[in-house]
């Protein structure tokens, strides 16, 4: 028993880092834009699709497969992923940013099948599923009996460092301080002088970024990959972002966990729990929200007339 | 000598002569999308249409002169309506794939026209039409298949179970909003997918096969229709009944608009908190919303499951949810005549795109974002409310 609660605690740490990760795009991009992104969970799709390719271009160029190009072309596809936010913004999102919340969201979701389909006709044999190599393989050290991979060890570090950087990023560069101005108030802000681009800019290719290295664990962690996780990503990464309170950075990693938590919880303890682990999930989503309507950490904004 | 009523005679019957031809040429367009089937065909008429918006939108007087055209001579453009609905399959004839495309965009634009008390008058987003509408189907399905429960039994009892399903989700909608308000709504849907996809009473996956036609006054809905010796097919059955819901669907709409209920889901879009000092009961009115998109949506499904005798839980994703919202904005909110025409394009549109076969979602993705960014109140905007003083 122990075993199977230490094993499932790794699990859940493992997943639950990996939609915090997904869970922070969201709550950035929503805090600037005060848009939902919603096929930020394709943008992050993207990624381990570009790094297979990738891999597979380097190999075929410089012959003969070998692991550097495999990490060579999976940090590659986290800055190219941060582009395509960067362009997608440019492009569709930032056009929204004024326009009725709903709107931009049917926007974004359409955008999402766009994303879609370019993997699926872009990538050879896209519509079937694609075999994605663990990143770090072997066991590091065993607790009771229990082995702990080397690669959630990388996925819980390597997401506590990403979380420092953009806690210090936002809090100590000037670029920093003025995504933090925008996302109070953006009318008040451009008072300020603060120049909208180049705040957009930042938040998506910090945003995208954070979300391919979340899809690239995501796929190294389920081993495979499909043109179409993106939704399930894009529906989990936000629904931790709201329950953890839209535009809250704190939020977003207690939410991941949550969610992660739950679906770990339900496979683990109820019978035929896998095929039920999102009716938990959602359930959970509609109970954290009848109590807590604006998130867990969310501000709760009292209107004043 | 300028008699008043000799004015008006001509110009009445130039409003009649107009309203007339353009219902027809209107008619016309949709018979001729639906028949193109090359690819350049769809395009030139694709082309066409989105020329016509574009005047629209460079020369908004064209909609109000032909609203105003319409509104001269209500009876004759409802006369002509009736007509153009009645006669469409006679002109369809035996191309039963045409009349199947008719029949799901009239069931979507119930679906729109449900959706859009809520999204177009409320301004409430609400991701789980999509499940009422499976509700609705399942609810009678399970009726027919399991207890031989007429069609025509099945309908109020399926709008009922959809209703308080409806009520069930408007209760968490009470204190959440905006963005959370979206979240619930889609937490529902996929509950209702995943419960659907998983319970083994509603046969899992692989959903509920052999749903037995309705029958009316002895006449089986699977037999074709004959007429003055016109033989229609039995798709023919469906397509009247669909067309049906659709008149009750928009009258239900315009009359709720005119009542003080629609009065108060424009006042709770407007400004929530000035409607509740205003003292309309905020609350109520969101739920009374969710419900009356269930009992609609539920309608809609139940045909729907009667209608193609065979359904699982993919017919009713999160993502059917999400094109019903595509089709209530991009064919403009709290706008009946737009969400129709939202409805009939985008169901029309990626069955025509079937000539690019595999491109096809990709094109329906870069069309809606295109509609969303040129015209981004949708194609025909709501418009003001005249409050109190004759026309």
């Amino acid at each position: 028993m122990t075993e199977l609660l230490l094993q499932q605690a790794i699990n859940w740490i493992t997943l639950g880092s990996i939609y915090a990760l997904l869970a922070l795009g969201f709550s950035l991009i929503f805090g600037v834009l005060n848009v939902i992104h919603f096929s930020h969970g394709d943008v992050a799709m993207t990624a381990p699709f570009i790094a297979l390719a990738g891999a597979q271009a380097l190999a075929a160029v410089l012959g003969a497969a070998a692991p550097a190009w495999l990490a060579l072309a999976v940090i590659a596809a986290v800055f190219a992923v941060g582009l395509i936010g960067v362009v997608l913004d440019k492009a569709v999102i930032r056009r929204f940013r004024d326009a009725p919340a709903m709107m931009a969201l049917v926007a974004t979701v359409a955008l999402g099948i766009v994303i879609r389909e370019l993997i699926r006709h872009l990538y050879p044999q896209g519509s079937n599923p694609h075999a994605f190599p663990r990143l770090i393989g072997g066991v590091a050290f065993d607790v009771a009996g229990v082995p702990v991979s080397w690669f959630a060890l990388a996925v819980v570090g390597l997401t506590a460092l990403l979380v420092g950087l953009l806690f210090g990023f936002l809090h100590l560069t000037p670029i920093g301080l003025r995504i933090r101005a925008a996302s109070q108030d953006r009318v008040v802000a451009r008072m300020m002088g603060i120049s909208d681009g180049r705040v957009f800019r930042a938040t998506f290719l910090m945003a995208s970024s954070i979300g391919a290295v979340a899809g690239l664990l995501f796929a190294s962690y389920a081993g495979v990959t499909r043109f179409d996780f993106g939704v399930m990503a894009g529906l989990i990464g936000f629904s931790a972002a709201v329950i953890g309170g839209l535009g809250s950075m704190p939020g977003a990693i207690v939410g991941g966990l949550i969610i992660a938590g739950i679906e770990v919880l339900a496979q683990t303890f109820v019978p035929e729990g896998a095929s039920y682990r999102l009716v938990f999930v959602f359930m959970l989503v509609i109970a954290v929200l009848i109590f807590r309507p604006a998130g867990l950490l969310g501000r709760t904004i009292l209107e004043k007339v | 000598m300028n008699h008043p009523a000799s004015r008006v005679v001509p110009r009445a019957a130039a409003a009649a002569a107009t309203t007339i031809l353009l219902q027809i040429s209107g008619a016309a367009f949709v018979y001729a999308i639906l028949s193109a089937e090359e690819g350049w065909q769809v395009v030139a008429l694709l082309g066409l249409l989105g020329f016509g918006f574009y005047l629209l939108e460079r020369l908004p007087w064209i909609n109000d002169v032909v609203v105003a055209l319409l509104a001269r001579v209500p009876v004759v453009t409802t006369a002509t309506a009736a007509v153009i609905v009645l006669g469409f399959p006679f002109l369809v004839g035996s191309n039963t794939y045409i009349l199947h495309l008719l029949i799901v965009a009239q069931l979507y634009a119930v679906l729109a026209l449900a959706l859009n008390f809520q999204l177009g008058s409320a301004n409430i987003p609400n991701f789980a039409t999509g499940a009422s509408y499976g509700i609705g189907a399942y609810v009678s399905a399970l009726l027919a298949v399991n207890f031989n429960v007429s069609f025509w039994l099945t309908l109020p009892v399926a709008a009922l179970a959809a209703t308080l399903f409806g009520f069930v989700i408007g209760i968490p909608c009470m204190r959440t909003r905006d963005t959370y308000l979206a979240l619930v709504t889609i937490a529902f849907a996929v509950v209702v997918h995943q419960l659907l996809n998983n319970f083994e009473w509603t046969g899992g996956p692989n959903g509920l096969v052999g749903i037995p036609a309705p029958t009316l006054f002895g006449h089986s809905f699977a037999d074709p229709i004959e007429v003055f010796g016109w033989t229609l097919p039995s798709q023919a059955n469906f397509y009247y009944l669909a067309a049906a819901v659709v008149i009750i669907a928009v009258i239900t709409a315009r009359r709720l608009h005119e009542s003080h209920i629609g009065l108060a889901w424009n006042a709770l879009r407007a400004d929530e908190m000035a409607a509740k000092a205003q003292g309309i009961n905020v609350a109520w009115y969101k739920v009374l919303a969710f419900a009356v998109d269930a009992f609609l949506a539920a309608f809609a499904g139940t045909i729907y499951a009667f209608y193609v005798s065979y359904i699982s839980p993919d017919n009713f994703t999160f993502l059917v949810s999400v094109t019903i919202m595509t089709m209530v904005i991009v064919g403009g909110m709290d706008n009946i005549f737009g969400v129709i025409v939202g409805a009939f394009l985008l169901t029309i549109l990626p069955e025509k795109l079937r000539a690019f076969s595999d491109y096809r979602l990709l094109i329906f993705g870069v069309i809606v974002i295109g509609f969303l960014m040129i015209r981004p109140e949708g194609l025909f905007p709501q418009r003001l409310r005249h409050y109190g003083v004759e026309r």
